[in-house]
């Protein structure tokens, strides 16, 4: 009974929608809790789908779901605290569409059939606008109508793409059913041209959802304007879901031995992601427009990553999990500092290491995580990426990728020390900070700190056989 | 029945040009409705299709209530309820519109022609025709200012969409994907249900101009 991992969000969801905000913000952490002990349960096989032609346990799709699971349950309960100080005339409205949105992204990650994961992703952006458009304000509507509109038209050319699969199995006179794991055993009898028309749309259209740039004009103004453990949301879960998407479309292309198109565009994809996010986060005035700025880089990163193949997916695979950690952390950050200084913008805060001590070291800490300083997990991830870069002889595009990440940092590292260290000009401070806003912050990033010292064994096994899918291995 | 079927996809195509050189809102949702009925009927009339399941009919006449009723009715609610300005307001001149949907038949002729030497059937007006229609959907998307039509330029594309699935619907895989098309129909919908709710005027909201373009990069 896996899909229980979709079941009971959605009815919790159902119920919170009706319940008192004190209420429903217990329910939430419940729910949370809940649905962490099933995917547990499942990722060690006690559990199986009821529907295995729609559902199915893979180890990329588990992986995803161990995360989305675990950095939900953090936010929860960073939420629970972050309701309590912001003005939110609906806050049932937070509380059920949070736990719809973990349902749909709870099925993109066990959906097998093509059809049926096009459902998932198209539902994830349903479920999440609510949450964008939480504050009511008119930049909201903006943030949300562009959310929509372009995810709408992303999700529209996915359709196409599917189209396109099932038309390569009809040319190849293939019959079985249309799902990741039947096209699999039969990938190469898979008309290609049209598997490649098909790559393409999809590629396009869940690229929309992930962030790949020049498709990602939704993603800071969506990122921004939500209330901060939605942004976290955002981040630190849904582009890893819109990224199976992706990853899915690869493996069969990969199968079907035209992984070598496929892996051009990835890379392609993943190098314009990181130099544009590079280009807009210089000049950037918002904290969170950066950190969403940041959330495309990493996403390319990542594309980037797959694209490579060889030890470099290993890496790609890593920096997925810690990119999770270490983002949604930093937006929670984020959140304690607009609840503070009650501005996004940069110039409006200030000396946050004397104000906000403790919020300010989550900050620190999470921005040299991302940057990817040791003793975080993205410096071992970001090295094992050039590493296999150099290893498949890729020196161009890794030259490149090295330029875009030091940008990055230079840019970013401005805005942060504008933040922490320069002098505010008026510290009134709106909410003080507390333990309770500040500790899932930490608890994210030691849970980043923990995996870079020590993997543990399930979990690096499931890494392996996830990337043993597209050809990749830690071996080279 | 292949004379009825061409004859409906030029007048599919029609409807795309005009709806791009129309510079009245009522005019752009009577045109919406007009492409959705034909476009809604177009699988009727393809040899490919018959002899036709009940299911398929049922679906049918599914498509065509929500396209050529549904959502134009939802259009037409929208345009009156909230007294949005009759205009267009594009950002791309209707005549300039005109020669890019002309260009669109072009390419799309061209795509066709480069494409047939896999494609399963005799179908290069429908190919054509769905490729225009997508293609004049996202420009008409990205070259008007006001949120309806954004949404009517989504509507296109779709319509679009439904139609190369339904160019591509021969043997039994595709004919069961197709149909999730509709889900596509319940987005336009929320997006119309958004209009309505929260008057989203033009989709960067104009009621204070100081606002405007807030969420932009320096």
């Amino acid at each position: 009974m896996l899909e229980l991992t979709i079941l009971i969000p959605l009815l919790t969801g159902g119920f919170a929608m009706f319940l008192p905000a004190r209420l429903g913000r217990g329910l939430l952490v419940v729910t949370a809790l809940l649905h962490l002990q099933l995917t547990v349960m499942a990722w060690m096989g006690k559990i199986v789908p009821s529907f295995p032609q729609y559902f199915v346990v893979t180890n990329e799709g588990m992986l995803i779901l161990l995360v989305t699971s675990f950095v939900f349950l953090f936010i929860s309960l960073y939420a629970v605290s972050y309701m309590k100080e912001t003005e939110i005339t609906s806050e049932p409205i937070y509380h059920g569409c949070t736990l719809f949105f973990l349902a749909t992204m709870t099925m993109v990650t066990m959906a097998d059939h093509l059809i049926v994961l096009w459902i998932a992703i198209e539902a994830t952006t349903l479920m999440s606008a609510p949450l964008i458009f939480l504050h009511r304000s008119k930049t909201a509507l903006e943030a949300t109508w562009k959310y929509v509109m372009i995810c709408s038209v992303g999700i529209a050319l996915a359709l196409l793409g599917c189209f396109f699969v099932v038309l390569a199995m009809d040319l190849g006179n293939v019959h079985a059913p249309i799902t990741f794991s039947s096209l699999r055993t039969i990938a190469t009898d898979l008309d290609p041209l049209w598997l490649k028309a098909g790559f393409i749309f999809l590629v396009i259209g869940y690229g929309t959802k992930m962030g790949l740039a020049p498709m990602h004009t939704w993603l800071p103004d969506a990122h921004s304007e939500a209330p901060s453990p939605a942004s976290a949301l955002l981040s630190g879960a849904l582009l890893n879901c819109a990224f199976l998407g992706v990853y899915r479309a690869h493996q069969l292309l990969y199968q079907a031995g035209l992984g070598d198109f496929s892996s051009k565009i990835l890379v392609g994809f993943g190098l314009l992601s990181m130099l544009i996010a590079a280009i807009f986060i210089f000049n950037q005035t918002g904290y969170k427009r950066m950190l969403a700025y940041s959330s495309i880089e990493n996403m390319g990163i990542i594309a980037f990553g797959i694209g490579i193949g060889g030890l470099a997916t290993y890496g790609a695979m890593l920096h997925l999990i810690h990119h999770s950690l270490i983002k949604s952390s930093l937006f929670l950050s984020a959140g304690n500092v607009l609840l503070g200084y009650g501005s996004k913008l940069v110039d409006k805060t200030g000396n946050m290491a004397k104000l906000f001590p403790k919020t300010f070291t989550a900050f620190f800490a999470g921005f040299a995580g991302i940057s990817g300083f040791p003793p975080f997990g993205i410096f071992v991830s970001e090295v094992l990426i050039i590493i296999g870069a150099f290893q498949q002889g890729k020196n161009i595009s890794v030259t490149i990728f090295i330029f875009a990440l030091i940008l990055i940092f230079a840019g970013a590292s401005r805005l942060v020390t504008r933040m922490c260290f320069s002098p505010c000009e008026n510290p009134d401070i709106l909410v003080e900070e507390n333990w309770a806003r500040t500790l899932p912050s930490f608890a994210l990033l030691a849970a980043s700190l923990a995996l870079c010292i020590w993997l543990p064994d399930s979990l690096y096994q499931t890494i392996l056989s996830a990337i043993a899918t597209i050809g990749g291995s830690i071996n080279g | 029945m292949i004379q009825i079927s061409d004859a409906l996809l030029s007048l599919t195509v029609l409807s795309v040009l005009l709806s791009l050189g129309s510079n009245r809102l009522m005019a752009l949702v009577k045109i919406m409705a007009f492409q959705g009925i034909v476009v809604s009927l177009i699988p009727l009339f393809l040899e490919q299709h018959w002899p036709m399941s009940t299911g398929s009919v049922f679906f049918l006449q599914i498509m065509l209530l929500i396209k050529g009723l549904l959502i134009p009715g939802f259009l037409y609610a929208a345009v009156n309820k909230i007294k949005i300005k009759r205009e267009v307001e594009p950002i791309i001149g209707y005549n300039a519109s005109l020669i890019f949907g002309l260009s669109f038949i072009l390419i799309a002729a061209f795509i066709t022609d480069r494409l047939q030497i896999s494609l399963p059937m005799e179908n290069n007006l429908l190919m054509i025709t769905a490729v225009t229609t997508l293609a004049a959907g996202l420009f008409l998307l990205m070259s008007r200012k006001k949120a309806i039509t954004q949404v009517i330029g989504y509507l296109m594309m779709e319509n679009g969409i439904y139609l190369i699935g339904t160019a591509l619907a021969k043997e039994t895989h595709t004919m069961y994907v197709v149909e999730f098309g509709v889900l596509l129909d319940l987005l336009v919908g929320i997006m119309i249900m958004g209009i309505i709710l929260h008057n989203i005027n033009s989709s960067y909201d104009d009621v204070d101009t100081a606002l405007l373009g807030k969420l932009k990069d320096n």
